[in-house]
This record gives structure tokens, C-alpha cells and sequence, in this order.
């Protein structure tokens, strides 16, 4: 199936339809809520139900204006110009979802943001055969290995204890949507109370409504901030440790990249191994690397034989 | 090694120096005598080796069967050979821990191992056995460079703490003699004061704090002056005919400089003198880049020495027959000096009034040397210390504004920022470039420049890691000499190039001309015809 890349996204020009593009387009599927994903006023949105309400919570529809929501959730199917469109869970943030696309005999995968292990707040990953597999690769390298979700619990719940006990305040770098609200709902399932900023806490309705649980609001206890403003906490460095909790803390630069103290080696995005297990289970006659790593992870990939390229998005 | 690693990554973890002292002596208490002096060997980078790059980066393909453009990516990514090896390394490795003994083993392997392929043999086997903490330590102590913030005094005050000994007395202990692990058993034994000092090992310099200009001394006698001089800085040691030379760097320089070896063979020793090496013919010293050709050589031809005779010029004595002397005045020190009656020795000139150090800092510039170090009254030799009774009177050259033309990647924290800046003055319309810095800007600083230089990339090479940009972004630069260099297209070199900072008010066509670098050479160069 013809994939079309430009600066203004992933377009199937077979089908009519965009993929997270990132002008504003007729029709357009919305893999997942982050803004890099999920921004403009498309005629047409498809999105998890999920997906679609936080995408409206960071995006709201101006006074006048007329936006269709196609919802389709997980292993729901629609019809769209002669081809079946399925939606699969994705490991990643919460309402992530991949898109399969059935044309014509061909099935292809776009997998949007994308791991292989399970989330802490979110649904696994659905593996989805397919011919053509769209893939990113934010950490398409073998020097990124992380951490389990249930080990990056223990690893965030241990910091925060250990920084309490000494006297210290906890402080965490997470991003506004994902990161934020899975380090908080940690906090919480260990009774450890924390501060939130108010850009990660205004999306935890969203969180309550699936059942997780969030920490009481509180003096005290751990902070949780969006990166970048743990510089501006009115703490001496001595009475404050940071924890980076991402995919980039595999790597000790990210300490001084990201003034933190301790590196919590966990990601909403694949490692190296989780892609080459994804790729394997989708057992795809072409690939399409689309972010991060692109080419010199395609190389790698057409190493161990597939059909791999880097597709300029 | 594993248990080295475990606390090494908590030295890591935190940014308190209180808190990685502690770390530290927790992990060094616990150990036996034999694993202590082993540890105490590794981290104090006594068990660095010559291994090169190219060794251990076919040691990793041979042992992760990865291909080297991937390896070398990888690399770029990390900025640190043991983690990146580490991270290649543990999805293939049995992950068995490495003992200490079993890490010293393999060092006196490979530092006898001739045949590079038998080194990359013994790597390999290492690489594909033990666990990824080991291997990351291991190879960090092989390459000598830990990047975990551990500073050599860090590891004395640990040590101290480990064994309840003094910090004053683990220090000097560890100055006199530079052996870590013996350090470390006669601490925990007691017996620090029976350490001696090792002939032939460098032991720490005296530094100086740069000299406020803008407030008067106290009491001008009560400080001695001394030109400061523009060469290698360097300490002297003799024994039984032996001599050899050590830089600050504690690098034994000895072979480059045959002249001054042959100067004080005769010397009765022990002997330690501290003084400065300088490239000097017809009573003036030469300029610095002179003496660089110098210290490249390991053999030096006669031609060479003709060309550019060298001397070493003592300033301190801190053995005098094989007794220490650092600990006496300076009075008494400088009267042992001059009477060993050297042909080279620092003048030194007691200070009258405030005024005489302009006199003196012009008289010292005419005479084609950098400034003055104002030396207190009374004070010992404090080895290792920057403290405030050396005093240095440097006045940097005026400062420049640059264009950025070129940037690299940095190493260790700085690996994932463009922090190494190549940088050119203006020729009508051609940027010429004159100087390369590395440090001045602030992290904040540097991440920026980053977004912006990669922005305006025009070209990248040396495999990606050097990139051409646009000539937009100005730089106020300081340095403290030029020269005449054919390494830069405007024909000049600067000494110590550092950034001042950055100048948003300026745009390219109001930087520096290279006209204005003619000048400022002819200005400051009458003391030293190139």
C-alpha cells in the first residue's frame, strides 16, 4: 500500500486518510494524545474513545467550529473508502492505540508510539501480524535497555522513601501526559504523599476514570514537576534529590543533561529489544522507520534481513 | 569489582560530597586488606593502561558480533567507553562477577601482553563473561577515567573515614609516597607516619590563586614577587645520578628534555626542585609554541636542540639530601635554593610599597615573561593546595569577538551537546578561523547553543561529529597569548582560548578583524621576535 511521507505527516493516499499528521487535514487517525500526535483541527478525527477525550481536553473545539469523532476502540472495526480500519491496544499512554489498515489483500500496521512490555497506567500491547509495519524508533539503538514497569515501581517508591528518611526531599521529572500520571499513581499505591504540578494533575481525572488511584494532595512528601522546573523548586540542592524517570535515564549523561540525581532507566517508548521483538511478532514484508534512530536502525534491521528503510516523515 | 561498582554508582548518584565520601568509606570498611589496597589501586587510576581504542573496540565486535559503524554510534550516544561497553555487552555476557583479584589478574595480563591480537583475545573472553557493572568499572579504570565525580581527595577523606585516621595525615601520606594502596593498609593498620616519600614520584605542586588588582595587600613586605613564567611547570627530581622531570599533569616528561637531564646529573641528591621548563636562547625566554615542538619528541635530534634550547629554572626546593623541606618557611627553603648555587634561579624581590607591582608586572612582561607570583612572608611549601599564599598577577590580552564556525561533541556529561566550539575572526567578508575553546558557558548555555547550532548546520563530517555551521553566533573570548600558527587559516594561535561569554548584542559582522590581530601580535610581541 502507498505510503506518502512529508513534513506535514503520514498520509495513505489510497484511503484519504493522515496519520497523526501535523498540518490540519480532512481526515485523520490519532494514534495517542501527546501533542507531537494529536494537534489541529482535522474535519475528521479517529481516535480511542480515550484518546479522543484527552485529545479534546488539550485541544478544545473553538466556539463554531464542527469537528466528526469517529471513536473506535480497541478491536473495533469501521469501513473508510474500501478499507477496513481496526484499531489495536498500544503499550505507551493511556488510550494508545495502533491502527491496522486492511486494502486490497494487504494488511499494514502504523504503530504510533509504541512498546512491548506493559505500561504502569495503560493497556499491553495487542501484537498485530502484518505485510507493511510503520514503526518508530526513539531508542532504535541496543544501548537502551529498560526497566520493567513493576521494577521502576519498586526503583521510584525506594527513592522516595530513601530521600523522606534522610530528610531530603524526593523531587520527579515526569511529562505533563503519561510519565507524570504513572509516577503519582506509583506514589500513591505506596502511600507516599507528593505535590503535583498542576499541568501533570489536570489530566488525572482522565487517570480516576480508568481506576487508578492518584496521592492526596499535600504538604510535604514528594514533588513531582515537568522537567525543567526542578531548577526553580525554592529547596538547597542538599535537601533535594532528583529522580529522571525515562528511557534517555539508560544513559549516565542524563544526569547532567537533566540536572537529576538518581536514573530510573524506564519509558512509555520500546528499548532495542522490545522493538525487535514487535518487529518479529508482526513478521512484516516491509518496513518503515519513522522516528529517532530511523536510519541507522533500518540499517541495522536490514542486517538480520528485513526489508527496512528509514521514511523521511 | 561488582561491589566497586555498586558504590561507585552511588558516589553517581548523588551531587553531595559529604554524601560520596560516605558511600565510599562504607564500601572500603567492609573489605579485606587485600581487596582494600585492590580498590584503593583501581579508583585512584593507578591501574590505568595502555589499551587503545581501536583494541577495545575490536574486542567489542569480536564479542557482541556487532558491526563498528553501529558500535561507533553507540559510542557517540554514551561518551564513556565502559558504559558503552557495558550496555553492548549485557544482553551476551554469563554476567559472573569479577573479584578484585581476578580484575588485578587480568590488568598484569594485559600490561604484559605484547601482541595487540592476544590483548583483544583476553578482552573479548573478558567481555563476554563478566557482568555488565563489572565490565563498566573495569574499563573505566583501564582508560583511567571514571566520570562519577570522584576526586583523588574525595577518595583520602573516604579512606580517612574507612579507618578512622586523619584526613591531614591520609593526604600527606598519600603526597609522599602516590601509592594509594599502601595508603590505605598502613592507614588501616596505623601506621601512616611510617609511610616515606617515593623518589621519582611527583608530588602535588603548590598552585596560586589568581591576584585581585582591585584591592590593595595588606602589607606589601610581607610578600615576596617573582616573574611567572610562560613554560612547563615542572618538578626536578635527582637521586644517584638519576634525574627526571615531572609536569602537573604528573607526566614524566624527562625524555623530551636531555639538556636539562645532563644539567643535574652532577646535583648531590635527593634532590626535588620545583621550577618551570622554558624554551630560553639569548637571555629571553622563547615563545610557548616553541617549546611544545619540544615536549612532542621522544627523541630529541640535535638540530632540535639547537633550535630551541631549553633550561629548567627552579623557584622551590622540597627535598634537600633526602629530607623533606616543604614544611619550612619559604626563607628558609629559598636559602637552601640559592645556595646550591644553580645556575637557573627564579630572582626573587622583596615587595616595598603597593605601586612596585605595576613596576615589577611591566618589567616582567618586558623581559618576555607572563606576569608575577606574589609569594607571603613565612609560608610553607602547601602542596596540592591553591591557597591564598601564592598570589599570580596575570592580566589577560584584551578580549576578542569571535564568530562560531565549527562544533563537536563533548565527552562524558558533555556527550550529547555541542560544547566544543571551533571559532574565526573577519577578514572582509571571509571568516578565518582562529581558535578552538571548550569551556566558559554554562550547561543551560551549552544546551541551547546546541538547538541552535544544529539548526544552522551546513555540513557534518568526521563521521558526524564535527559540524560546519553558519557563521552567526559571537563569542566574547579571553586568552592569554597569541601566536603564529599554521594550524588556523587566519594564520594565528591563541593560548588558553576560553569563552566569556556569549554576545547576543553582536552579530557576525561585528566581530574582530584580523587586521586587528596583526596589531594586537606587533603590540605584544616586541618581547619575543617569532
Amino acid at each position: 500500500m502507498q505510503v506518502e511521507y512529508s513534513p506535514d505527516g503520514i498520509y495513505l493516499p489510497a484511503i484519504g486518510l493522515w496519520l497523526d499528521p501535523r498540518a490540519t487535514v480532512p481526515a485523520a487517525w490519532l494514534s495517542h494524545a501527546h501533542s507531537d500526535h494529536a494537534r489541529g483541527l482535522h474535519q475528521t478525527v479517529i481516535a480511542s474513545a480515550i484518546t479522543a477525550q484527552l485529545y479534546r481536553h488539550r485541544w478544545p473545539l473553538p466556539a463554531g467550529r464542527q469537528q466528526q469523532t469517529l471513536l473506535l476502540n480497541p478491536n473495533q472495526s469501521i469501513e473508510w473508502n474500501g478499507a477496513t480500519l481496526t484499531a489495536r491496544q498500544a503499550s505507551h499512554i493511556l488510550g494508545a492505540a495502533q491502527l491496522l489498515v486492511e486494502h486490497q489483500g494487504e494488511r499494514l500496521v502504523y504503530t504510533g508510539d509504541i512498546k512491548r512490555r506493559a505500561p504502569i497506567c495503560g493497556w499491553p500491547t495487542e501484537p498485530t501480524p502484518c505485510d507493511h509495519l510503520i514503526i518508530e524508533s526513539t531508542f532504535g539503538l541496543p544501548i537502551y535497555q529498560f526497566l520493567e514497569a513493576g521494577i521502576a515501581q519498586t526503583r521510584i517508591a525506594n527513592f522516595a522513601l530513601e530521600c523522606l528518611a534522610a530528610g531530603q526531599t524526593p523531587v520527579f521529572q515526569g511529562y505533563g501526559l503519561g510519565r507524570g500520571q504513572e509516577i503519582a499513581h506509583t506514589l500513591a499505591l505506596h502511600q507516599i504523599p507528593c505535590q503535583i504540578h498542576h499541568s501533570i494533575a489536570a489530566l488525572i481525572p482522565y487517570f480516576e476514570a480508568e481506576g487508578y488511584t492518584f496521592p492526596v494532595h499535600s504538604g510535604g512528601g514528594a514533588i513531582l514537576v515537568t522537567p525543567g522546573l526542578e531548577e526553580k523548586i525554592p529547596l538547597p540542592p542538599t535537601k533535594r534529590k532528583v529522580a529522571l524517570v525515562s528511557g534517555w535515564a539508560a544513559l549516565d549523561n542524563a544526569r547532567a543533561r537533566a540536572n537529576a540525581d538518581v536514573l530510573i532507566p524506564y519509558s512509555d517508548h520500546a528499548d532495542f529489544s522490545e522493538l525487535l521483538q514487535l518487529i518479529a511478532e508482526s513478521a512484516p514484508s516491509q518496513i518503515d522507520i519513522v522516528h529517532g534512530y530511523a536510519a541507522p536502525f533500518a540499517r541495522i534491521l536490514r542486517d538480520r534481513g528485513y526489508n527496512a528503510r528509514q521514511a523521511a516523515a | 569489582m561488582d561491589s566497586l561498582a555498586l558504590a561507585a554508582e552511588r558516589v553517581a548518584a548523588t551531587s553531595s560530597r559529604n554524601e560520596k565520601v560516605a558511600h565510599l568509606a562504607a564500601y572500603l570498611r567492609a573489605l579485606s586488606n587485600d581487596d582494600l589496597a585492590l580498590a584503593a589501586r583501581f579508583l585512584s587510576g593507578l591501574g590505568k593502561l595502555s589499551v587503545g581504542h581501536a583494541t577495545m573496540r575490536a574486542a567489542l565486535e569480536a564479542a557482541t558480533k556487532w558491526d563498528r559503524e553501529t558500535i561507533s554510534l553507540c559510542y557517540r550516544e554514551v561518551g564513556d567507553s565502559g558504559e558503552t561497553i557495558a550496555h553492548l555487552c549485557r544482553p551476551i555476557t554469563k554476567g559472573e562477577p569479577m573479584p578484585l583479584t581476578l580484575a588485578a589478574t587480568y590488568f598484569e595480563t594485559l600490561q604484559h601482553t605484547r601482541l595487540t591480537q592476544s590483548k583483544v583475545d583476553l578482552l573479548t573472553r573478558i567481555f563476554q563473561t563478566h557482568s555488565a557493572p563489572a565490565l563498566k568499572f573495569f574499563v573505566k579504570s583501564i582508560t583511567g577515567n571514571f566520570r562519577i565525580g570522584l576526586q583523588e581527595k574525595m577518595l583520602e577523606d573516604a579512606l580517612a573515614l574507612a579507618t578512622g585516621q586523619p584526613s591531614a595525615a591520609v593526604r600527606a601520606a598519600n603526597n609522599r609516597c602516590g601509592d594509594l594502596a599502601a595508603v590505605a593498609l598502613s592507614a588501616r593498620s596505623g601506621e601512616l607516619e611510617k609511610i616515606e616519600v617515593t623518589l621519582f614520584h611527583p608530588l602535588d605542586f603548590m598552585l596560586a590563586q589568581p591576584f585581585d588588582e582591585s584591592k590593595e595587600l595588606d602589607t606589601p613586605a610581607n610578600w615576596y614577587a617573582e616573574d611567572k613564567y610562560d613554560g612547563i611547570r615542572s618538578q626536578l627530581h635527582v637521586a644517584n645520578g638519576t634525574v627526571k622531570l615531572f609536569t602537573r599533569g604528573l607526566d614524566d616528561t624527562t625524555a623530551a628534555f636531555p639538556e636539562i637531564v645532563l644539567a643535574f646529573t652532577g646535583q648531590p641528591g635527593p634532590l626535588i626542585l620545583d621550577g618551570e621548563v622554558l624554551a630560553f636562547r639569548d637571555g629571553r625566554p622563547l615563545p610557548f609554541h616553541l617549546l611544545q615542538q619540544r615536549i612532542a619528541r621522544k627523541k630529541v635530534s640535535q638540530k632540535t636542540r639547537n633550535e630551541i634550547p631549553v633550561l629548567f629554572l627552579a623557584y622551590d626546593i622540597l627535598m634537600h639530601q633526602g629530607e623533606l623541606v616543604f614544611d619550612k618557611p619559604i626563607e628558609h627553603r629559598r636559602a637552601i635554593l640559592e645556595s646550591l648555587r644553580l645556575s637557573n634561579l627564579s630572582q626573587q624581590t622583596q615587595l616595598q610599597s603597593h605601586a612596585q607591582i605595576e613596576e615589577l608586572f611591566q618589567a616582567a612582561r618586558a623581559r618576555g615573561n607572563e606576569g608575577l607570583v606574589l609569594k607571603r612572608r613565612g609560608s610553607l611549601y602547601e602542596s596540592g593546595k591553591r591557597g591564598a599564599n601564592w598570589l599570580k598577577v596575570k592580566r589577560p590580552f584584551a578580549t576578542l569577538d569571535v564568530v562560531i564556525t565549527a562544533a563537536e561533541h563533548g565527552h562524558g556529561h558533555r556527550a550529547g551537546v555541542l560544547s566544543d566550539v571551533t571559532f574565526a575572526v573577519r577578514d572582509g567578508d571571509r571568516f578565518l578561523n582562529i581558535g578552538k575553546a571548550y569551556s566558559g558557558l554554562t550547561d543551560a548555555e551549552i544546551k541551547e547553543l546546541t538547538k541552535l547550532l544544529r539548526a544552522s548546520t551546513i555540513e557534518r563530517y568526521a563521521g558526524g561529529r564535527v559540524q560546519i555551521v553558519r557563521p552567526e553566533i559571537v563569542l566574547e573570548v579571553a586568552f592569554d597569548g597569541l601566536q603564529r600558527s599554521p594550524r588556523h587559516k587566519s594564520g594565528y594561535a591563541l593560548r588558553f582560548p576560553r569563552i566569556v561569554r556569549w554576545r547576543r548584542d553582536k552579530g557576525p559582522a561585528d566581530i574582530d578583524t584580523l587586521s586587528h590581530i596583526h596589531s594586537l601580535f606587533h603590540t605584544f610581541s616586541t618581547a619575543t621576535p617569532a
